[in-house]
């Protein structure tokens, strides 16, 4: 029996000192950030992570975010999503059910964020998608946002470029079929060019898959078809292999690519072969002006290299949920209350002035923002060369 | 020291006495003890929420609360747990003997419901728990259907993620064609409340898709083996991933989204049951011990009389089967799936179950799946050293114990489920 009393006596003491520690945590503001840290995009993930860490820091050099008449400090809660549908969905539960945020931020990548976007919705809180560009991301889901246009807005947008630029009347597509995005930017592209200028104006549309290297029979084809332009909406590494095979074997008319080509990765891969490409993304690197150029500046300044366009939508899509918290005027302390106030608040941002461009959301979680169409130029820079909007 | 000894001793002597019905009471108590005392205990420890994990997700997260976490654990699991099983050890034998009396079937049916509730109430408590509980108990029909082939077959089969791709697109097509108003597929078809009904249809036929698919690496398995097979079967699983990239009318590589809710923990609990009952009844017939034999020596094995060829058809259309019907549940679990799931990573994290767990165990396979996905969920903050650690954990039980942590072991469901003490008193 003495035993058993000096047992619970000591778990007592025990409990009491546990019970000291912690319980200082009232007015935090938690933010989700699901993130690719690992797996198959782990720049993507660097970038998103960085650019979070950076709004942080301003955050907190305010002495926390001001909403309505009080400061909160803020919290971000960042969670590996390996890069993979299934952990996208383990995390953005996690963090919406275990660690009570807010607002979640990402996943990058579409096939992420179209599984994630189901379970933010489910549980009626926002989520911002800095890159997803799958229209099935948003779609029908009223708590899931995008910094970024779709692909049936840039496929078109590169259509009209290149038609009004070099009045070519015949293009060809080099596209991989095996992935989500070039795939759909491609059918977007034609389908666009085809309204233009007739159907069979893509003379050549030929495909690979992820991880070919030699493309230089679907090249020659492309080279023989008498196409005037080459679009290819690849990723930074692939795109690297096909301009400089194209130009082996004999392909001397322009390259035009799409917002994947804007990766610090590419000219490096890539080289002289890559000069006086154009493509088409969110922002312009290179003679940047503003609170852009300050972004950049100070991003390079902390981690050694040009911020990609991932880093830079991430950084929008942060500004964008701190706008949305500010506007709803308060926290009720509630969380069900707050994540609606901020939905509705996040739904009516107009003319939102981000550093990947302007953005406002007229219903529907797609902002209408616009396109920068970008050249490579003979120092390897990615200079601004035109705005096309909506 | 000694007396430490002789404590240990004496309370595994003690424990050894509880019977399983033991112990399924015992965790129940706990966790009925969470659902209500829970929070209070955990606000009281500091923690600021109920450990979803048993305070392995915060682990890492906040080093700080691991104690919290830990007393936590031994104050809602570890104690009651302890004392009831303990105390009831003369009742919970008697009633597991008078339970023991009734036919099999319905002893059987008793333990599962008590370990349904348990598992009902502990993910009751937060949606988080909820779904990992349902992606592990899809890891374990996984590991387990691949055990069959792996371990009990002893081919080093590849092809797993593409009978899971079959079994989850067929399933998928299924019930959004028919519950869904969908662009591809068409308006609603049938009313969305048939859609439980008919979502074991969708999983059957997923599993019978992914069966024809296992034809494709059978046939070719009469005249390979070993690391012939591998590339064989590595080659199917490419041209399943690519088939499904280039159909269009599952929308390729931008993946298929919008399957109706119909995996909800007890559709998966009992496909689990199922999945577990069927393979340990498969692998303990005389169709599993030829598995055995094959694995062992084929020629010697045909010299038997053992019909090889028949034997290894079975054993792959049974296992595809099972990853079939598997990955129907994941893809509903998800609901999305896309073709770049079913490659290369998935197929690592599926042997490395089976390798980790053991091989030739339906036991092994259940602890390999719990614990490379409760790891996973515990190590994910540790961000690039995850993928160092967990590899080399696998490494180190490859050292010290070739064939896995529980191999070679029977599961005996009489043995597991007797009463550990006659109800006179004596051992």
């Amino acid at each position: 029996m003495r035993k058993e009393s000096r047992f619970v006596v000591c778990l007592l003491v025990v409990i009491m000192a546990f019970s000291l520690s912690g319980r200082a945590q009232a007015e935090t503001i938690k933010i989700g950030i699901n993130a690719p840290l690992t797996g198959d995009i782990p720049k993507v993930g660097e970038g998103t992570k960085f650019a979070a860490q950076m709004w942080l820091e301003d955050v907190k050099a305010a002495g926390g975010l001001a909403v309505g008449k009080k400061k909160y400090t803020v919290e971000l809660v960042l969670e590996d999503n390996e890069s993979k549908a299934e952990s996208a969905v383990k995390v953005a539960t996690k963090m919406i059910t275990e660690d009570d945020v807010l607002v979640m931020v990402g996943p990058q990548a579409s096939k992420q964020a179209i599984p994630a976007g189901g379970i933010a919705n489910n549980y009626k809180t926002v989520m911002v998608t800095p890159w997803s560009t799958n229209p099935d991301a948003t779609k029908g889901r009223p708590y899931v946002f995008r910094a970024c246009f779709l692909d049936p807005f840039q496929g078109p947008v590169v259509a009209n470029f290149i038609s009004t630029e070099f009045k070519f009347t015949k293009a060809a597509v080099l596209y991989d079929v095996a992935s989500d995005y070039p795939k759909g930017l491609a059918e977007f592209f034609k389908k666009a060019w085809e309204g233009l200028h007739g159907k069979g104006s893509v003379v050549a549309y030929e495909s690979f898959t992820t991880k070919d290297t030699d493309f230089s029979s679907q090249l020659t084809k492309i080279i023989n078809s008498g196409a005037q332009v080459l679009f290819t909406p690849q990723y930074y590494n692939e795109v690297a292999l096909i301009v400089q095979q194209a130009h082996q074997l004999g392909w001397k008319k322009p390259i035009v690519g799409s917002d994947s080509w804007g990766s610090a990765e590419t000219v490096k891969l890539c080289g002289k072969d890559c000069y006086g490409a154009f493509f088409s993304t969110h922002y312009a690197a290179a003679g940047a002006s503003g609170a852009t150029k300050a972004f950049i500046d100070r991003y390079k300044a902390k981690h050694g290299y040009v911020p990609d366009d991932v880093a830079a939508l991430t950084w929008d899509a942060m500004l964008l949920v701190q706008q949305a918290i500010q506007k709803t005027g308060g926290l009720t302390g509630d969380l069900k209350k707050d994540r609606e106030n901020v939905r509705t608040a996040m739904s009516g941002i107009k003319k939102f002035k981000g550093i990947t461009g302007e953005m406002t959301f007229s219903g529907g979680g797609d902002p209408i923002k616009c396109a920068v169409i970008v050249k490579i130029s003979d120092a390897g820079e990615f200079t601004f060369y035109k705005s096309v909007c909506p | 020291m000694p007396v430490m000894g002789r404590t240990i001793r004496n309370l595994r002597a003690s424990y050894s006495q509880v019977p399983l019905l033991g112990w399924l009471c015992g965790a129940l108590i706990a966790v009925t003890l969470e659902r209500f005392a829970g929070t209070p205990i955990a606000l009281a420890l500091g923690l600021p929420k109920i450990p979803a994990l048993f305070g392995l997700d915060i682990m890492l997260k906040k080093p700080i609360l691991v104690p919290n976490a830990i007393l936590y654990v031994f104050l809602v699991y570890g104690l009651p747990m302890g004392a009831t099983t303990r105390s009831s050890i003369s009742l919970t034998n008697r009633l597991a003997g008078r339970l023991f009396r009734f036919p099999i079937a319905i002893t059987v049916a008793v333990h599962l419901a008590l370990l349904y509730t348990t598992l009902h109430l502990w993910a009751g408590i937060s949606d988080y728990r909820a779904l990992v509980l349902k992606l592990t108990l899809i890891a374990v029909m996984l590991t387990l259907s691949l055990n069959v082939i792996n371990g009990y077959m002893g081919e080093f089969s590849c092809s797993h993620p593409g009978f899971m791709a079959l079994g989850a697109y067929c399933a998928s097509v299924f019930t959004v064609g028919l519950f869904v108003d969908d662009r591809l597929f068409g308006a609603v078809f049938l009313p969305p409340g048939l859609g439980p009904f008919l979502f074991p249809v969708a999983l059957i036929l997923g599993g019978f898709l992914a069966s024809f698919g296992a034809l494709f690496v059978a046939i070719p398995s009469f005249r390979t083996r070993g690391d012939y097979l591998a590339i064989i079967s590595l080659a199917f699983l490419f041209i399943v991933k690519s088939l499904i990239e280039n159909l269009e009318f599952v929308r390729g590589p931008r993946g298929l989204s919008g399957q109706p809710d119909l995996a909800d923990l007890p559709t998966v609990f009992l496909w689990t049951v199922l999945c577990v009952w069927s393979i340990n009844n498969f692998v303990r017939s005389t169709i599993g011990k030829a598995l055995n034999a094959v694995r062992d020596n084929e020629m010697a094995a045909g010299a038997m009389t053992v019909d090889t060829r028949r034997t290894k058809i079975v054993a792959f259309l049974f296992a595809a089967f099972w990853a079939g019907v598997a990955g129907g549940l994941f893809a509903h679990v998800l609901r999305y799936v896309n073709p770049s799931t079913f490659g290369i990573q998935n197929l690592a994290e599926v042997l490395a179950m089976v390798y980790f767990g053991g091989l030739n165990s339906v036991y092994g396979s259940i602890v390999g799946a719990v614990s490379i996905s409760l790891l996973g969920e515990a190590l994910r903050p540790l961000e690039i050293f995850k993928w160092i650690i967990i590899p080399l954990l696998l490494i180190l039980v490859m050292i010290f114990r070739p064939t896995g942590l529980i191999a070679f072991k029977d599961l005996d469901v009489t043995s597991l489920l007797r009463p550990k003490r006659k109800p006179g008193g004596e051992v």
